[in-house]
Parts: C-alpha cells; structure tokens; sequence
C-alpha cells in the first residue's frame, strides 16, 4: 500500500482549515482569542502513543465518524486546562458544575464539527458524526481503544492541531485518527505521484529512532552525563509550521546542510541551560563562562558534528546512498529565526515537509536537546521507493 | 453566552505565520515573530485606518514550485496592498515598515543569502509602487519578532536577547 504525498499534503491542510474553524467558534462562544499553533500528521505505532501521552492527565471530549470518513476524533484538555476552561464558563454562563461539563461537551461537539466540516466536500461523501462523548483518562487510554489497536498492529495515523489561547494560559489539542484501510486507500494517489510505500515510512521511523539513539550515546561518551531518548516522531507539517513548533525561546546549536540522497536539513538545538551544562561537561574544570562565549560555542559546534554523523550514519546503509554534511553553523537565537532560513531553503520546492523530531534528555531532566531533521521530501520519496520490498 | 473576561479586552492582538497576512481596519496589533531569513512587511493607511501585516519567505516566485502567493515578495505585497484596498485603503497613501531579512546560516554552496534577496526585493517593489518606507531594521545576523500598533504608528521589534526597540 502506498501514500501519495500530495494527497497527505491535502489532508493536512483540510485538518488545518478545520483547526481554524474549531478556534473560531470557540472564539466566538466563550470571548477568548484562540490561535492554531501547529497541524501535524504522522503514522505512529503503539510506543509512540505511549510516549506521546503518557504521564499526563486528560480530560477530553470524543466523537466517532462514519461514512466518507470513518474513525474517531478527540478533543483533549491536559486535566488542569480542563479545569480553567470549565471555570470560563462557569463565568460566563454562571451555571452549576454539572452544566459547564456539558458545556465542555457541547463545546467539543461544535468544536469537532467546525474541524469535520470541509472533508465531507473534499471527499463528496457525507460524514456522520455519533454523538460527542465525555471521557477522562491518563495517558493514551484517553484515545479510543480501537486506534490503540490499530497502532498495535499496523501503526495508526494521528492527526494533531494544538491550539492556544493568545491571552491567557489555555491550550489543547484535537486528534484525529481515520480508520487505517480506508485512509490509505483515501491516501493512495496516482501512480505519477510521489508515493511512499506505507511499510517503508515506518521502517524509516525506526531508522530514525536508532539515529536518535546514537546521537543520545554520543552526548553520553562526551560529557559523561546520562542520556536517554525522550520522544521520536516522524511528523508530516507544513513547512511554515516548523518555526512554529519550536518556538521562539531561544536556543543555543548547530544547523548542517545535508548532501546527497536525500539532501535536506539537520538542526540540534539546546535551551542556555542545557547548551552550558553540556559543555562545561566537555571540558577539564568547567568552561567557567558566564554566558554563551566561544568556549560554549567550540563545545557545542564539536558535539554537534559528532551527533550528526550518529544521526544520518544509518541513513545511507539502508537507503543504499551517500549521505554527507556541511560543518556546524552554529546559532543562538529565537528558535523560530533559527528555522526560517532552513524552511526557507526547503520552501523552494515544497511545501510539506517530513520532520524527524527527537528529544534526548540529559542527566535525568537537566537538561534536553533537540534534534530536527528536515530530509528533501521528493528525494526522500525515492530513495524510500527504490528500497527492495522487505519480507 | 457572554464574553468571557481575558487579561486584556481592550485591543486585541492578531497573530500572523509564516507565508500568511492580515488586513484590519481597527486598533488590532498585527503581531508576527521568528523573523529570520524571512521578512515582515508592515503597511499602513493612516487616513482610512486600514493595516496590514505579511510574513513572506523567499523573494519571488519564479522557480518555486509552490504558488502560495504570501509566501512570496513579489507576489505577497500586491496581494497585502490589494487586500488593503478592499478594505478602504488608499493604496496611494500607503506607508511602509520592512523587518527580517537576516543571515541567519552560512552555508557554503548558498550563493547569495535568502534575507538579502528578500530585502532587495522588497525594497525595490516599494520603490517601483511609489510607497513611503517609514523605516526598516533589516540584515545582520538574529532573529526579530515584531508588532504593529496602529494607534502609535510605530513598528517595535524584539531580539532574542530580549532588547525592544521601535520604528
């Protein structure tokens, strides 16, 4: 089976188009200015869902989907935002507990109809939505259990638009996870498309994954503190969201140019703390620099460069390619700026962009670094095609 | 439903992306950060109160597989201006304010950087229209993130060290 990436690009932007819809009406019932932050779209197995959302409280709002599209959509609030958004409407409606947990109910309902809106015409088949369902739930259990199933088996597509509130402290997110045979079919394209087949992407995840695991070792043998990937994911977002997704702390790191097949972009990223932790680590006695000096950025720049080979190392084995980087440029800026000339670079050609995404924390949670790899998407697309069929 | 209080119910505040723009003909900050390569065009009509606000990316569209024209100088300020006098402005009586552009990598097969082929864009469209630039903060090395207040006419700009400074 395989995906056209242009019919995922699509995709992506109905889901966007629908974030923007669902922001709105909330915007318009409760007075609070909501903006979209990001729309992403990847195909994750059952440890990522477990990464993704584990530890974390949940309180959230469902609704399953039939006809042109069938599955399920979840509205989900972190427990403590759930709180303050039944508190807004307390006040605004001045009604009892009860009523404003329906109301959160209703406003998911409106919410997820606003985001369901505008599939039904891009697919020329009505959707039907069953009626909106208040659960509550740690970690993944607040997804339906059918996608936890899906992901055990065949990994599942997951659709996520975060939303946050421009004036006070208010965010969440709505998921969305099509049922697997009839998106991949909804997926498939043409065969002049640039298509990836399915079992590859995620075979490239893994690939991923290792890379991230090497890069953490790599932190580990440098500077002797403990390391341990946090989180993985190979996202599908449009380029424009990337800036976005990192955000605009700022951030101590290095930019590589990749060469060959695939070409594209590598960045990793630590917070001042952490970029200070790490090396004075690397260093006999401590770098003993106030702030970000050459020191840091000698240190960095080193570690860096010896990261990013353990990173893409694999890449070329298994893509039968030759893989290599430019030296480190190294940044200190916004994280968003720091972004903006790679997307820019890409942007040329594309408009998505597959991201590899991988958080490595450091000494239990000191520290963390970031590492995002932007691949050329059409060269990423043909190498993963010309990979003989696995068993 | 009535409106819910929020810290600041008095002006409110747009948030404008990467390769998107926003027109409003009331006191609404236009508000647009991670300016890196990227450049932000701000545009103004003080006699009708018209502003505008565009994130655009790459110079010009030629070559570009993508056709989002906001994504785009040349494509991006004739449609900013255009959506302006739809909304009441005069295009004529349009003052300017350019931001971003830097260089914020340097790579070795670059050519020439992306933020100095959108400054020169823009400011060779904004010359070509006719348009009052009011001032710019543009090249060097760091990222901005800027906002726009039209009942001050004044762009201010912040850097990741975390100085303001207004134009």
């Amino acid at each position: 089976m395989k995906v056209d990436i242009r019919e995922l690009g699509q995709f992506n932007h109905l889901a966007s188009q629908g974030a923007k819809r669902a922001a709105r009406s909330l915007s318009q019932l409760t007075g609070v200015q909501m903006d979209v932050e990001v729309t992403d779209v990847s195909l994750v197995t059952e440890n990522v869902l477990a990464e993704t959302f584990t530890g974390q409280s949940f309180v959230g709002v469902e609704l399953g989907l039939q006809g042109g599209l069938e599955g399920e959509t979840v509205l989900a609030f972190e427990r403590e935002r759930a709180l303050k958004l039944q508190d807004l409407l307390l006040q605004a409606t001045g009604s009892s507990d009860e009523l404003a947990q329906s109301s959160v109910t209703e406003l998911g309902n409106i919410m997820i109809g606003g985001f369901i809106d505008g599939w039904a015409n891009h697919l020329g088949e009505a959707i039907n939505m069953t009626p909106p369902k208040y659960t509550e739930a740690v970690g993944p259990r607040i997804l339906p259990d059918q996608a936890i199933e899906a992901a055990k088996n065949h990994g599942v597509f997951l659709f996520e638009s975060k939303l946050k509130a421009m004036d006070i402290d208010l965010d969440f997110s709505i998921y969305m996870l099509p049922e697997y045979r009839q998106f991949v079919d909804l997926l498939s394209g043409t065969e002049q498309g640039n298509q990836i087949p399915v079992n590859r992407l995620s075979a490239f995840e893994d690939l991923a994954k290792e890379g991230a695991g090497n890069a953490a070792g790599q932190i580990g043998m440098m500077t002797g503190l403990d390391t341990d990937v946090d989180i993985s994911r190979l996202r599908f977002v449009p380029l424009r969201g990337v800036p976005r997704q990192v955000g605009d702390d700022r951030f101590v790191g290095v930019v590589f140019e990749l060469k060959g097949l695939p070409s594209g972009y590598l960045v990793v990223l630590f917070d001042e703390a952490s970029a200070k932790r790490v090396a004075s680590s690397m260093m006999p006695g401590g770098s003993g620099e106030d702030g970000i000096g050459t020191m840091t950025e000698g240190a960095i720049k080193e570690l860096g460069n010896i990261m990013t080979s353990g990173f893409i190392d694999g890449w070329a084995n298994v893509l039968g390619t030759s893989i290599e980087h430019t030296p480190p440029n190294f940044v200190h800026d916004m994280g968003s700026a720091i972004m903006s000339p790679v997307v820019g670079k890409l942007g040329k050609q594309q408009d998505y962009a597959f991201v590899i995404d991988s958080t490595i924390e450091i000494d239990g949670h000191q520290g963390r670094c970031d590492i995002y790899a932007l691949p050329n998407e059409r060269e990423l697309a043909r190498a993963l095609s010309a990979l003989p069929a696995r068993t | 439903m009535k409106r819910l209080e929020t810290d600041d119910n008095t002006v409110s505040r747009q948030k404008i992306g990467i390769a998107e723009y926003a027109v409003v003909t009331d006191e609404t900050i236009l508000i647009t950060s991670g300016l890196g390569s990227c450049l932000g065009i701000v545009l103004y009509d003080p006699q009708n109160t018209v502003s505008g606000m565009i994130h655009v990316m790459l110079p010009s569209v030629d070559q570009a597989r993508d056709t989002n024209p906001a994504k785009f100088v040349d494509t991006g300020l004739p449609l900013l201006i255009d959506e302006m006098e739809a909304a009441g402005a005069d295009p004529s009586g349009l003052r300017a304010w350019i931001v971003g552009g830097s260089e914020m990598l340097n790579f070795e097969f670059g050519g020439e950087s992306i933020g100095s082929r959108n400054i020169a864009m823009a400011s060779q469209m904004l010359d070509d229209l006719d348009l009052t630039l009011v001032d710019s903060d543009v090249g060097g090395g760091h990222g901005r993130s800027i906002q726009f207040d039209p009942a001050a006419e004044a762009v201010s700009i912040r850097t990741a060290d975390e100085s303001t400074r207004a134009i």
